[in-house]
Parts: C-alpha cells; structure tokens; sequence
C-alpha cells in the first residue's frame, strides 16, 4: 500500500512538472486523475484496462493532439517486435520440459549429492532451480517448475514447512538473473545493450546470490539439525549424474549457441524449444497431448503477458507526447544530489513498485524514462542492467504481493496459510539485498568478467 | 530568416532522427530547428524537439505519425518509409550515388517527384538529406567486394538485400539492437550501416575491416503535415521556409564531413576525427577499387533497378528513366 | 445464454489453440532459418518481419481464451474480501472497464489496417508482405476478445438481475489459488503418466 501512495506521489509529481512550465498547475485535473486511479485498483480492475484508460484520460486531458488516431500504431509496433518473440519461447521450452518429466530426473540426481549436507533437501531445493535457469529464460516458470517437482519430497518430513516453500521461492527468484533471461532481452531492447554482455555480467552475482542463498540454509541446518540419511555408495552417486545430461545439453544448446556464434539471445530461445522436445521424444513422452497442453499453456500465459504491453505502451505513448519521462529525467538528473544518492533513490523507488507491480511491465514502463538518467549519472548501462533485474526478482518474492510467491503457495500439497511462504522467504531476501548492496558498493562484480572477456 | 514580426505564439512540434546522439541531431536540428528558430522569432515560434527513441518509434511509421498530426514536423530515413510509398526507395537505390554530388542531384531531382505520391497521404516532403555513407563493416579481412560472396551480411530493405544476393553473399534479418552481439559472436560476418553511424553504435569493437566504397547514402527528409502547413500565418510558414532551407544546407554540409570522419574515426586517425568519437580497436580500412565501382553499377542495372521496379511498379520504372536516369547514366530496360 | 457463452468459449479455445502451436511453428522457423544460414548458406532473410507478425498473432487470437479461463491480471486482494453481492457488482464494473478498453484496441487495430490498405502498405523484408495480412488477423483476435467480453458482460447482468450474485463470482471472479495448482499438477502428473 505505501508503495501505491509512492507511485501516485510520484505520478501527480511527474504530470505536475510536465505541465507547471511557467503555467498555472491543472491541480484539479491531477486529482482527478489519482482518485480515478485508486478507484480503478480497489475495484480489483483489470491491470491492463487500468493503464491503458488511464493512457487514455491522461491524453484527453493534457495532449492537443489527435493521439487516438496512432493508438493503433502504438499498439502494433510492441505486438510485433521480433525480440518480444523470446518470452513465448521460453514459456514454451519451460511447460514441455515440465511435462516430460526431466525437471523431475534433474531433482533426484542432485538430491543423491547435496543431501548429506546441513540442510539437506534445502540445498537441492536451491541447486536444482538454479540448474533450472540456466535452461529457462523466466522466475515464474522456474518456480511453478521446480516447485512442483519438489514439494512432494517433504510430504511428512521433518523439514521445517517455511524453509521448504521459502527455499524454492528464493530458487525460482533465480529464473531471470542466471542467464538466459527475459528481463535481460527486455533491458536489452529498450537501451540498446547488448544482452551477449548483460549475460555474462550476470554470472558472478548470480553465484554470489546462490551461494548467499546456501549460507542462509547451512546456518539454518546447523541451528535445527535432522539426522542425515544413509551414505550412499559412490557408484550409485556417479550413476545418478547421468539424470543431469538432459539438463546439460540443453543448457549447451541455448547459451552455447548464443557464444559460438549461431544465434542471437532471441533465437535461443526457438533452439531451446526444439531441445526440450527432442528431450521429450527420446524419454518417449513427446506426444499431441503434451504439445497441445503446452500450446495452450504457452498461448494464455503470453496473452496476460500481451494484453498488458498493451495498456502499458499506450499509457507510454501518452507520457512521452506530453514529455513526462524527459521532463522527469530531468528532475531527477538536476536533483542537488550526489549521484549515489540519486542512485540509490532510483534502486529504492524500484523495491517499492515492486512489491505491487508485476516485474515484466515494470520495466516497460519505467526503464525508458530512468535509463536515460542513469547514464548521464555516469553509471555503466551493463551494471544497471543486472541491478534491475535483481530488483525485479526480488519483487516477485518480496511480501505482500510476488507472483513466485503465489504460484508457491498454490502447489502446497498440505494446506497452511501464506504467511508461512512470508516468512520462509524473509531470510533469503535479506540475502538478496546483501547482494543488491555489495553490487553497488563494488560495482566490479558485475562488470570484471565482461571487461576481462571483452 | 532574419526575424520575424510580432503574432500569437506557435508551438511546433517535431520528431527527427533515430537517436538523440546523432550528429544530425546535435549539430542540425538543436543548433538551427530550437535554437536559432526560437530566438530569430524573438520567442514566437517554439520548437518541441524529440527524436524517434524518445518517442518509442522504429521509423517505418513517420508518414503515419506526420499524417495523423501526432507531430507537424518528421524525419526519417526514405528507404524505411518505403514500404507505405513504395517511391520513395527511388531515391537512394544500392549503387545509384557514387558520391555525394550525385547524390544531392538525385535528391533535387526527385523531389517533386515523390511529392505527388506523398501528398496524396496528407504529408509532403520539404527536405532531402543524406546520412554518412552507407559501407560495409566485417569481422574478416577483404580487398574487395568480390571477397563478400558466401558470408553472411546483415542487412535492411530490399535494395540492399538484392544487391548482396547478387554478389553472392548472404543476406541475414537481424533486428538493429542484436547487430552488435551478432558481429561480436559471429553470427553475421559483415553487416552494412552509415560510416558515422557504425562508429557510433562501437562496431570497430566488433569487426576489423571497413570498406569506403559508398554503396548508399541511407537519404532521408524532413516531412510536414499539410493541413498544418496550409493553416499557418504566411509570415510564419515563410519563415519555417527559411529555417528548414538552412537545415537542408546544413545537413548536405555534414554528410559530406562526416562521411569521410566515421572512417578516420574508426581507421583511429587521432587528428581527423572530429565529428564521432574515436575508435579503441583501429580498423582497416579497405579502399575501393575501379573493379568494385563497376560491380556496383553492374548489379544496379541488371538487379536492384529491375528489382526496385517490380516491387514499385512500371510507372516507377518510366519515372525512373525520366528523372534519374540522365543523371546516373543508367536507364532501365537498357 | 449459457449456450451463446459455452459456444464463444469454445471458439477462443480453439483460436487459443491455433495461438499456442503457432509459438511452436515459431520455434521450428528460426531453428531452420539459424540451421539454414550456418550450415547451407540460405537464410529467409525475413525472420525478424514473420516471427514478430506471428507473436502478434499469437498474444491476439488467445486473449479471449485467457478471460474465459479467469487468466488476465487484476489487482483483486482487497476486492475478494468483500461481500458477494458488492464483489459480483464490482466484477460487472471491471469488466465493463476492461470492455471499454478493448473496445478502444479494437477500433484502433482496424483504422491501423484501414490505414494499411489505404498504403497498400509492405514490410521492407525480401517477402514484402502486405502488412494488411498479419494486421488483419490481428485485429479479427482482438474483435473475438471484445466479443467474448460482450457475452460475459450480457451473462453476468442476467446473473444479478435474476438474483444469482454467486454464478457471477464463479464466472468472473479470478482465479483461486486452487486452479493454478490444480493445473501445476495436472502437469507434473503428465509427466510421471503419459
Ligand atoms: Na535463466
Ligand atoms: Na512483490
């Protein structure tokens, strides 16, 4: 809720300057628009349809122009986009696996390694969901995959509940920072960095938020210790590897396609979906059910995901006639302020959307009006790249509103109320925004590697 | 214009070039289209300047955007607006300019010309201009064209893509922000864009070797949308006149210069670069040979030309031979 | 009416369906296209043009389907506590928004086409297409979802007026927890029986 007053501050705030050139502040229409607003998200409506009408009072209210006559350009040209081809991809890559059942094999031979440790199935619970990313380009798909493979391996154990769903949503937190990842292509798009570079910047900081993760489970084991299962012999552990080939191969396949020069990250993602169906073939599960199930799953996903570009684009399109974004960035950049400060507003302002806002239009929204001040600050536009996307993952598991969290909270095979998701996740998050600080204290673990492969 | 006398207060609004870092942008359209227009006119006439990025645009759509009156002024490359007016890729076809006078006069010429299509659609064309040359950039060496056929070259709009099937290499879709990425892994070999341009967006990173033969010259032109233009106050649309006069001078001016500064920029020649900012990674840079000057002309006549007027239409082919034709020697049709 | 409802449902299903193995199509065409210009020199040279015109397609022709199966997002954490007569009204008044809004989409996708014929617009890639094709099939898909919002909206006023509030909750109210997780183990169990 505080967040929801921050955007609306800020909103008014934006129109305001926009408009305030010298001339008398439309306080009445401000208003009016904000309460419309409120209106509009406490009666639970749509999230699309309440940005998109609001594009539309904003421009019957400020802009003198004929805007409605290029709405449907606007609405073409993001619809179409060649590198929005991505995200329907990997959704699809993601349910086929899924239903082939490999996420399941990748679980248990991982299992066969890390359950000796304290913590046990905690740590697979981790290690398996990060495998998972480096094959899925999404957090939600990376959860509701890995989440249910998981959670009926703690049906009667004596793991704590809260660690286990906790550990999995921090997991599926993983999905888009450990490349390949949607927001990565998205951020890429928008400011024209190369997402080759954003990939590789990506990988240090996700092993440390992997290994934070890891460290908050071992402290754990060792607080509340279970008794460890049986030794396994070491022939059988070797065996169990084999169960990882899959996973591996894919994982060569989409990010070794990008590197040797075959594809682009878009393009990736097609090869990674032809992958997981020859995975699926050769298991003998590829079958018209499953495709069709996929099909479908992939087609209603993406339309949300649509409809929603939709309201947001329309309402950017309606902002940038009437010069809110320049005239913010602006503000923002003239702010008396060292730039770290302003940085560190910037960081702030996005861990506040995001515990409301769906990670996807929160960067189509806001990152073409902040990129463009993060740059005349002097940041590297790599750098901010891997910072929003932490930002965005730790939006979907930041209470009270996170989609990983929900889809989480939706599988439990033994019922129990979400603040046990709440507070599971509690110590994984602080683990995040350890790391969130130490990227901005030592912005090298970002951008050594890319400057050493470079 | 000197001036302006006294009147109620215009605000223009105007969408030009792709990005705001552009040297069309920052050395033209700030300096003469805000600036000078605001303070000749003694404050009258403002000038809301922005370019396609800041407007979230990809550039196919200005015709669209200037006859909807979304903005009274918009620029754009012609070739990229050729799919609604097929004509306008007349104007700047692979092969046609082999330097810039040329290609000034074509532009002169054609003027008019794809006025009448235009203004059909509510908009007309007051300007010309050109963009540094269009050349080739690899990752590979080569000494001449000839070297290109089998490797894949990214390019954009039909001209460009028969003309590089014609020399055998391989024309590859990529969208403008994978091109980077795609050179640095080798996805494509060779891709295709302004001098200046691939400075800019920090391809010698990427590739090695850039060639100096003009294959186009990415022309473009500011458009207006004519009921607007039509409403002005005289002395206001006069003025406009005026200053859109001296922004066609002053862009063939920049064409020229900067053509010649994207290479001594990437090539890493310290003291000639001065319009972009200088490469890190210094390419070679490959001259262009008589052979490669008449390969050129040869697949503009037995491929681009009758390529372009399949997609246009035989009245283009009859517009082409009246109106380009004495000037680039070639007719179609023989 | 439950007849006209479970009938347009059946459409956008099947529209759904057609969006759903058109992503898979998609998959196939850049995988050959990738294939092709590594290893046989040869590449359609109008990948970025096709594939965007079939996202486009895709994300339009299922968007009907996904507000029949509850799918589409809404902000609905304070809503889903209040009483059942106020929330059935406020499903009405969503919906009527979320009409409005598609209905704004849909006339603006068909001047866009109007447009395209008035240009006998073409993409600039090697096929040139007439863009009046994939925008076409575009706008037919945000039509079907205008009109599936239209039959919904007809269903649910005659919900209320007969005194039902609590059809109209279970017709549009979002989707419970228990039908996302339903549908995650509808997959695994796919997975473990094929
Ligand atoms: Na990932
Ligand atoms: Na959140």
């Amino acid at each position: 809720m505080i967040a929801v007053v921050l955007m609306l501050v800020l909103l008014g705030f934006a129109l305001f300057a926009a408009v305030s050139g010298g001339q008398a502040m439309p306080l009445a229409e401000i208003l009016a628009l904000t309460g419309a607003f409120l209106v509009f998200f406490g009666a639970g409506v749509y999230v699309a349809a309440v940005l998109g009408l609001l594009g539309v009072l904003i421009g019957l209210t400020f802009s003198d122009r004929p805007w409605w006559a290029f709405a449907g350009q606007t609405l073409w040209g993001p619809s179409s986009n060649f590198v929005l081809v991505a995200v329907p991809l990997f959704l699809l890559m993601g349910e086929i696996l899924l239903r082939a059942g490999l996420s399941d094999r990748l679980y248990r031979a991982l299992n066969v390694w890390l359950n000796r440790l304290p913590g046990g199935l905690l740590h697979t619970n981790i290690v398996s969901c990060a495998v998972f990313s480096a094959i899925s380009g999404s957090s939600v798909a990376t959860a509701a995959t890995m989440g249910s493979v998981a959670l009926p391996y703690f049906n009667n154990s004596a793991y704590s509940q809260r660690m286990v769903l906790g550990s999995l949503a921090a997991g599926g937190a993983l999905g888009n920072l450990i490349p390949p990842g949607i927001t990565f292509i998205i951020y890429g798009l928008i400011t024209e960095t190369s997402v080759g570079a954003l990939y590789i910047a990506a990988l240090l900081p996700s092993i440390l938020v992997t290994g934070l993760f890891i460290l908050v489970i071992t402290i754990h084991g060792l607080r509340h210790p279970l008794p460890k299962p049986e030794r396994l012999p070491l022939a059988l552990k070797l065996r169990a590897l084999v169960d990882l080939v899959p996973t591996l191969l894919l994982m060569l396949l989409v990010l070794g396609s990008i590197y040797a020069g075959y594809a682009t990250p878009t393009e990736a993602a097609a090869l990674g979906v032809i992958g997981a169906a020859v995975f699926a073939a050769i298991e003998g599960k590829l079958s018209l059910r499953l495709l069709n199930a996929s099909a479908e799953a992939t087609a209603r996903n993406t339309a949300l995901l649509g409809l929603i570009i939709f309201g947001a684009y329309l309402l950017n399109y309606l902002l940038t006639t009437i010069n809110v974004p320049q005239t913010l960035a602006a503000f923002i950049g003239g702010l008396p302020l060292p730039p770290w400060a302003i940085m560190a507003a910037i960081l702030a302002l996005y861990l506040a959307l995001g515990t409301f806002m769906e990670g996807f239009s929160m960067i189509i929204t806001t990152v073409p009006v902040i990129f463009p001040v993060v740059q005349a600050l002097g940041y590297d536009p790599i750098w901010f790249g891997v910072m929003v996307t932490m930002l965005v993952e730790i939006a979907q598991i930041s209470p009270p509103d996170g989609t990983v969290m929900y889809v989480l909270q939706g599988m439990r095979p033994r019922p129990g109320p979400i603040t046990d998701v709440f507070a599971g996740v509690m110590p994984f998050l602080g683990a995040y925004l350890l790391a969130v600080v130490l990227m901005m204290i030592w912005p090298d673990i970002a951008l050594w590697l890319p400057r050493v492969m470079g | 214009p000197a001036s302006l006398p006294a009147g109620p207060k215009v605000t223009v609004v105007a969408v030009t070039q792709p990005l705001p870092t552009q040297p069309q942008y920052t050395r033209v359209d700030i300096p003469v289209l805000r600036e000078a227009v605001g303070q000749r006119s003694g404050g009258r006439i403002e000038v809301q300047l922005s370019t396609h990025a800041e407007r979230n645009l990809s550039g196919t759509e200005l015709v669209r955007l200037v006859r909807s009156g979304q903005t009274d002024i918009g620029a754009a490359t012609l070739t990229t607006l050729s799919g609604d007016v097929p004509i306008l890729d007349m104007v700047d076809l692979a092969g046609l300019a082999p330097d810039i006078g040329t290609a000034k006069r074509i532009a002169e010429a054609m003027l008019p010309v794809v006025n009448r299509d235009l203004e059909r659609f509510g908009a007309r064309l007051m300007v010309i201009y050109p963009f540094p040359a269009q050349v080739v950039f690899c990752r590979a060496p080569f000494a001449s064209l000839a070297d290109l056929r089998g490797r894949k070259v990214r390019t954009f709009g039909n001209s460009l893509v028969d003309f590089f099937t014609a020399l055998g290499a391989q024309p590859v879709s990529i969208g403008f922000p994978e091109v980077y990425s795609a050179l640095e892994r080798g996805v494509v070999d060779c891709a295709i864009t302004g001098t200046g341009s691939g400075v800019a967006a920090r391809w010698p990173e990427v590739t090695t070797h850039v060639s100096n033969l003009p294959v186009s010259w990415a022309l473009a032109g500011y458009m207006v949308n004519i009921a607007w233009w039509n409403r002005l106050d005289p002395q206001v649309r006069a003025f406009l006149e005026g200053a859109l006069r001296e922004v066609s001078e002053k862009q063939w001016e920049l064409g020229a210069a900067a053509t010649r500064d994207g290479l001594d920029c990437a090539i890493g020649k310290a003291d000639a670069c001065r319009i972009h900012s200088l490469a890190t990674r210094p390419m070679t840079e490959v001259p262009a040979t008589a052979a490669d000057s008449a390969a050129l002309r040869e697949i503009l006549e037995k491929t681009v030309l009758p390529g372009f007027v399949r997609r246009c239409g035989a009245r283009c082919g009859e517009v082409y031979n009246q109106v380009i034709a004495p000037i680039s020697g070639i007719r179609f049709g023989g | 009416m439950r007849g006209l409802r479970r009938g347009v449902a059946a459409l956008a299903a099947g529209m759904a369906y057609v969006a759903g193995w058109n992503y898979l199509a998609c998959a196939v065409f850049i995988t050959f296209d990738i294939l092709g210009r590594s290893f046989l020199g040869i590449s359609s040279a109008a990948t970025v043009e096709v594939t965007g015109y079939m996202l486009a397609g895709g994300i339009a022709w299922a968007l009907a389907h996904t507000l029949a199966r509850r799918a589409h997002i809404r902000v609905d954490v304070w809503v889903n506590r209040l009483p059942l007569r106020l929330r059935a009204v406020l499903h009405l008044l969503s919906l009527l928004l979320l009409g409005v809004f598609a209905a704004f989409c849909a006339w603006a996708a068909w001047s866009l086409v109007d447009e395209s014929i008035l240009f006998d617009a073409h993409d600039n890639s090697a096929l040139r297409v007439p863009l009046v094709l994939p925008q076409g099939i575009w706008a037919f898909g945000i039509f079907a979802f205008c009109a599936m919002i239209l039959v919904l909206m007809l269903d649910g006023v005659l919900a209320l007026l007969a005194g039902r509030p609590e059809e109209l909750d279970r017709l549009l109210g979002s989707r419970s927890i228990d039908d996302e997780a339903a549908e995650a183990l509808e997959a695994v169990e796919m997975a473990r029986h094929p």
